[in-house]
C-alpha cells in the first residue's frame, strides 16, 4: 500500500493518533503507522488510496498537509538512492508541469541552499515545463528538525543545526489540511456566546472526532453549559442534544421574550441551527428520557467543581438531608415551586460519583457501539488505571498512555468508551454509591479524581484518605477565582 | 424548540408519578414551522425509537393531521416527508407541556423547556 507524509501540529501529541485512528473507523479504511517515532512533525502513515488521505485533509484538526512519499532518508546520500530505486514513482509525472516546494519545519533554511537543495533532483530527468503557479504535480521536500524552544535565536547555532535534520522526505503533494482553519472560524473569541466554561475551538474538535460524528447522528452533552463542545458535531453534520442544570448556562444573560438563547445564537452564526435538536434545563441526576438506546455519542466536559460546581437537586452540605415532602404553601396561597424564579435547592455532587454515573447513563443511552468522549480531571501523580470506574456493557478505546493534557499539578484526560452492550438495560438510579462514601473514612487509595475541587484548592498537596469539611470551607472562602477554563 | 423529536423521548420524572406520565400535554402554544433539511435515512432509522401513538396525538394537539392513526408497516416516501415535518420542523417556542398524571407544568421559553423538578418531587 502506499505511504503518505503528513505535517502534524505538535499541540496535543497524546491525542494525535487517537484522532486519526477514529477518522480511519469513521469512513471505514485502514490505517497504519510507519514512522518509528509517531509524536514528530511528519507521520509518515499507510493508506490503501489517495481518497483516505483525502478524508484526513478533511477532518484531521493537527494535520497540516500531506504528501504521497516517494522516498526518505537521514540524508540527501540516502533519499536520493530511495528514489532512484523507486524511478516508477515518478514515471506518471514525467511530462507533467511541475515545480519543487522546499518546507523546513523547526528550522529555517536561506534560499539559497533550498535552490541548491532542489538542484540536486535534476537527475531524475523531469521532461514536463517548469511550473510556478498551479502546476500539474507539486513535488515537495519535508527536512524534518527536532523542535526546540531555546538557542534557535543564536545565529551560530542555527547556522550548526542547518542539514542536521531528523529526517529529509520527498513526495509530491495530495493537500492542505482543510479542518485546521476551523481553529479560527469556531475560535471562542469571536464566538456570538460564550462563558468560562467554554472549551478551545481546538479541544473541541479533536473531542468530537472522538465521536464519530457524521450526519444523520445524534451527540448529547448531559453538561451543555455554552454548548461548545456541540458546534463541532453540529458542523460536522450530526445533530445535537444538550442539557444542563443551570438554563442561565444555555441562555446567556439577556432576558425577554424575544431573546434568542446564546446557544442558539453561536449555532446561528456556524450555519447549523438546523443540527440543534433542543436545549434543555433538567438535573442530569433527575432526567426527562423516557427511554434509552437513541444516541450515538454523548460528549461532555463534568463539572471539576472547580469553576462551575458540580452539584444535583437535594439539600445538605457533605451528608444528604431530609427534602420536603409537600409543596410549600406561600402566605399569598400559591406554592414557591410554582413562582417562575423557583429554583430547587441543589447538594454537592461528588465527581467519583458522577463519573460512574456518566458512564452508567452512556451505557443507557447508546446505541450499540455508541461512543463516550469526555475529560477526567485528575491529579498527575496520583493517576491510576483503576480510576476509570468498570461498568459491563461499557468499554475503554484506549491508546498507549491514553490521552492527556498536562497543567502541571494536575491535568485531565480525554477518555473514550465504546458501547459493548446491544441492550438498552435499566435506566441508572443516581444514587450515592456507598464506595465512594467510605474514602473519606478509609486510609485506601481514593481515585486520582476524588474530591478534585478541594485538591484543586489545597493545590494538590499529598493527602492520605481522610478529607475534612473545614479544609473546603477554608478553602472556598480563601480562594480566589482563578481556576483552570 | 421544542421539537416533536425531542418531545417524544420526554417523560414526566416527578417522583411516583408513573401512570398518565407520557406524552406530555401542549397548552398555550406559540408554534413556529422552520424549514430543514430531509434527511429521510436518519427518519427510518429513528422509527423504531419513536412512540406512534403519542407522536400522533402530540401533533394532532398542534394542528398537524398528516400522520395516520395506526404506524405504517412500510413508508412510502411520502409518508417519511410528513414525519420528517412533523418531528424536525414544528417547534413549540412558548408554552407549557402537562403531565396527565400528576399535574406538573413544564414551562418553555425562548424555545427551552425548564424541566427542573421541585424540592418535593426529586427522588429520594
Ligand atoms: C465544565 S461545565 C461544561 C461547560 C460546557 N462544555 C460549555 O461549553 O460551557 C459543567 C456544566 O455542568 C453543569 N452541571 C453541574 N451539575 C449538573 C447536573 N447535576 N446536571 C446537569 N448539569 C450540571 C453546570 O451548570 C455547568 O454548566
Ligand atoms: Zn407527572
Amino acid at each position: 500500500m502506499p505511504l503518505y507524509a503528513l505535517r502534524v501540529s505538535l499541540s496535543h501529541l497524546s491525542f494525535r493518533i487517537p484522532e486519526l485512528l477514529s477518522i480511519s473507523q469513521l469512513f471505514g479504511f485502514e490505517i497504519k503507522f510507519v514512522s518509528s517515532d509517531k509524536f514528530r512533525s511528519v507521520l509518515v502513515v499507510e493508506l490503501e488510496k489517495d481518497e483516505h488521505v483525502e478524508r484526513i485533509l478533511d477532518r484531521g484538526m493537527m494535520v497540516m498537509s500531506a504528501i504521497k512519499l516517494y522516498a526518505s532518508g537521514g540524508s540527501y546520500e540516502e533519499l536520493h538512492a530511495d528514489l532512484r530505486a523507486h524511478k516508477e514513482y515518478l514515471e506518471p509525472h514525467m511530462d507533467q508541469s511541475w515545480k519543487i516546494t522546499f518546507e523546513s519545519i523547526n528550522h529555517n533554511v536561506t534560499e539559497k541552499r533550498q535552490r541548491e537543495t532542489i538542484d540536486t533532483f535534476e537527475w531524475t530527468g523531469l521532461r514536463g515545463p517548469i511550473r510556478l503557479k498551479n502546476p500539474e504535480v507539486e513535488f515537495v521536500i519535508y527536512e524534518d528538525y527536532t523542535f526546540l524552544t531555546e538557542g534557535t535565536h543564536d545565529r551560530d547555532f542555527r547556522l550548526r543545526r542547518d542539514g542536521n535534520f531528523d529526517r529529509v522526505y520527498f513526495g509530491s503533494r495530495i493537500g492542505f489540511g482543510r479542518a485546521r482553519p476551523l481553529l479560527n472560524t469556531h475560535s471562542v473569541k469571536t464566538r456570538a456566546y460564550y462563558g468560562n466554561t467554554s472549551m478551545d475551538a481546538e479541544m473541541g474538535f479533536i473531542m468530537t472526532s472522538q465521536t464519530l460524528a457524521a450526519p444523520g447522528k445524534i451527540i448529547y452533552d448531559p453538561f451543555v453549559g455554552t454548548g461548545s463542545l456541540l458546534y463541532a458535531a453540529a458542523h460536522w453534520g450530526a445533530y445535537v442534544i444538550g442539557s444542563d442544570i443551570d438554563g442561565r448556562q444555555i441562555r446567556g444573560k439577556a432576558k425577554g421574550k424575544e431573546t434568542v438563547p446564546g446557544v442558539f445564537r453561536a449555532a446561528e452564526q456556524y450555519g447549523v441551527s438546523n443540527q440543534f435538536l433542543d436545549c434543555l434545563v433538567y438535573d442530569v441526576t433527575q432526567s426527562p428520557l423516557r427511554r434509552g438506546g437513541w444516541i450515538d455519542a454523548i460528549i461532555t466536559d463534568p463539572p471539576y467543581g472547580v469553576r462551575a460546581g458540580a452539584k444535583r437537586t437535594g439539600k445538605g452540605k457533605s451528608h444528604k438531608k431530609p427534602l420536603l415532602e409537600e409543596p410549600h404553601l406561600l402566605p399569598d396561597g400559591t406554592y414557591s415551586h410554582t413562582r417562575e424564579d423557583y429554583v430547587p435547592p441543589f447538594r454537592p455532587y461528588e465527581l467519583t460519583n458522577l463519573m460512574l454515573d456518566l458512564i452508567l447513563l452512556a451505557r443507557y443511552l447508546l446505541v450499540p457501539k455508541g461512543r463516550l468522549v469526555f475529560f477526567l480531571p485528575t491529579v498527575t501523580e496520583e493517576y491510576e488505571a483503576i480510576d476509570i470506574p468498570v461498568v459491563e456493557g461499557m468499554r475503554e478505546l484506549k491508546v498507549g498512555e491514553g490521552s492527556v493534557e498536562n497543567f502541571g499539578k494536575w491535568g485531565r484526560r480525554l477518555i473514550t468508551m465504546e458501547k459493548t452492550a446491544t441492550d438498552d438495560g435499566p435506566p441508572p438510579t443516581f444514587e450515592d454509591h456507598p464506595d465512594y462514601a467510605d474514602f473519606e473514612k478509609s486510609q485506601e487509595r481514593a481515585p486520582g479524581h476524588y474530591q478534585f475541587r478541594d485538591r484543586y484548592f489545597e493545590s494538590f498537596k499529598p493527602r492520605v484518605g481522610k478529607v475534612a469539611d473545614e479544609v473546603r470551607e477554608e478553602s472556598e472562602a480563601s480562594s480566589a477565582s482563578q481556576g483552570p477554563a | 424548540m421544542v421539537r416533536l423529536i425531542t418531545h417524544n423521548m420526554l417523560t414526566c420524572h416527578v417522583r411516583n408519578c408513573t401512570k398518565d406520565n407520557f406524552p406530555l400535554v401542549f397548552s398555550d402554544v406559540e408554534l413556529v414551522v422552520r424549514e430543514a433539511p430531509e434527511n429521510l435515512d436518519f427518519i427510518r432509522r429513528f422509527l423504531p425509537k419513536l412512540d406512534w401513538a403519542a407522536l400522533v396525538d402530540t401533533a394532532r394537539s398542534l394542528g398537524d393531521e398528516s400522520l395516520p392513526g395506526t404506524q405504517p408497516e412500510e413508508f412510502t416516501d411520502e409518508q417519511l416527508r410528513a414525519l420528517h415535518h412533523v418531528l424536525m420542523e414544528m417547534h413549540v417556542e412558548e408554552g407549557k407541556m402537562t403531565c396527565r398524571g400528576c399535574g406538573h407544568i413544564y414551562h418553555i421559553s425562548n424555545g427551552i423547556p425548564n424541566m427542573l423538578l421541585a424540592e418535593h418531587e426529586v427522588g429520594r
